[in-house]
């Protein structure tokens, strides 16, 4: 009963991990822009979590460089199942300008399953929101196959 | 020990007042004038003449070209996650095909955030050639834009690539002697024509002129980039390339 209790509340609470992979700090302004009061993420009971552990949500911002592609597999690796990653901006999705750089290993999807795509250069915070929004209805759908 | 509550007048008067939340999937919100959003592109207006993907930073866009009879289909894609909205396609775009709209909902799966289009262009039969008046001053393999042209000055050669030229006409506008054209091509009125305009309409550079009255047609050949605009649109079928 407890467990179904946890399930339904966590379901309802998708907390949101943020990677950066050598972004330009553009994405990474927005998403923190999404979260103010302003634009209040915390009516979907979206919070940024302060560890990869807590999260239900990933979302990644930058191209993937040479030097965090370690770090980001790490990351990703501790984050539970059921996980929805969100990659935002152009960066993780493609690598934008930074294509064929010797510097950048991107995309993002030769590391993990990409489930949302927001696209932008950078993303405006209602994107941001809207992508989250589907982030959680993923999320939701994902918990109750796992549950079956 | 004494409680005071330094905050409570602004707490309480908070209670009642509007939340100052956008509220955002609730109430949508339009986005700043000149905002550079989803990619709009509008194929009836193209010309393939490629720019937008020569000014394209990160290569967002991609042309295919399939041959088929009469001419070639034309499909322009534009990946919108590799896009970095510069809006310099946009600026280049001489028949303002390529627009960059307000809206800014690009959420979802990758491979539906594209945008798309086909169309067809009917080609000119023939390649430029040059007359007895050329300089080989070279300009027209300069402004070539698939580097089709080779001028070799010394020696006085004069050569174009039949698998790259596009036909796309930029090496005859830019000619300054006139003396390069294309051996067949230009836009020629048959019969049946009633002279109802649209090729003039339609044509990108203003190259056709109908007088209706007097049933004259005609077409300034330096203009005209043999798009096949006019042909396309031509109602009675009686254009010609």
């Amino acid at each position: 009963m407890f467990k179904k209790l946890i399930a339904e509340s966590a379901a309802k609470s998708p907390w949101v991990y943020h990677i950066n992979t050598g972004s330009c700090n553009g994405c990474d302004i927005e998403l923190v822009a999404a979260v103010t009061p302003r634009f209040d993420a915390e009516r979907f009971g979206v919070k940024l979590a302060g560890t990869p552990r807590h999260a239900d949500i990933v979302v990644v911002t930058g191209p993937v460089t040479a030097q965090s592609k370690e770090r980001l597999i790490r990351t990703l690796e501790q984050v539970p199942e059921p996980r929805v990653i969100v990659a935002m901006g152009s960066c993780p999705n493609s690598c934008n300008v930074f294509k064929n750089s010797y510097a950048v290993e991107g995309p993002l999807d030769k590391y993990c399953h990409v489930d949302v795509t927001i696209a932008g250069c950078t993303p405006k915070p209602e994107a941001v929101l809207a992508g989250i929004v589907q982030a959680a209805e993923i999320l939701k759908q994902k918990r109750r196959d796992m549950a079956k | 020990m004494s409680f005071s509550f330094p905050y409570l007048k602004y707490a309480l008067g908070n209670l009642t007042k509007k939340t100052s939340c956008d509220m955002y999937p609730v109430v949508k919100k339009e986005a700043a004038a000149h905002y550079r959003g989803r990619i709009a592109y509008d194929s009836t207006k193209c010309v393939n003449c490629g720019m937008c993907m020569k000014v394209c930073s990160p290569g967002a866009i991609t042309r295919t070209e399939e041959p088929v009879e009469g001419g070639k289909q034309i499909t322009y894609r534009f990946d919108l996650t590799s896009c970095t909205f510069c809006a310099m396609c946009q600026d280049f775009c001489s028949e303002k095909a390529i627009t960059l709209t307000g809206d800014y909902e690009m959420v979802g799966r990758a491979e539906e955030l594209v945008t798309e289009e086909t169309y067809f262009k009917a080609m000119p039969a023939g390649l430029p050639g040059i007359s007895d008046d050329c300089v080989f001053c070279g300009l027209c393999a300069k402004n070539c834009p698939e580097e089709a042209i080779t001028v070799d000055r010394p020696n006085k050669s004069w050569t174009v690539d039949e698998d790259k030229c596009i036909k796309c006409g930029k090496c005859v506008s830019k000619c300054p002697k006139k003396c390069l054209s294309f051996q067949m091509p230009q836009v020629k009125c048959g019969e049946g024509c009633v002279f109802c305009g649209l090729c003039a309409k339609n044509c990108p550079e203003e190259a056709i002129t109908v007088d209706r009255p007097n049933k004259s047609w005609t077409v300034d050949t330096d203009k005209c980039v043999l798009c096949g605009k006019c042909v396309s649109k031509c109602p009675k079928k009686c254009l010609k390339l």
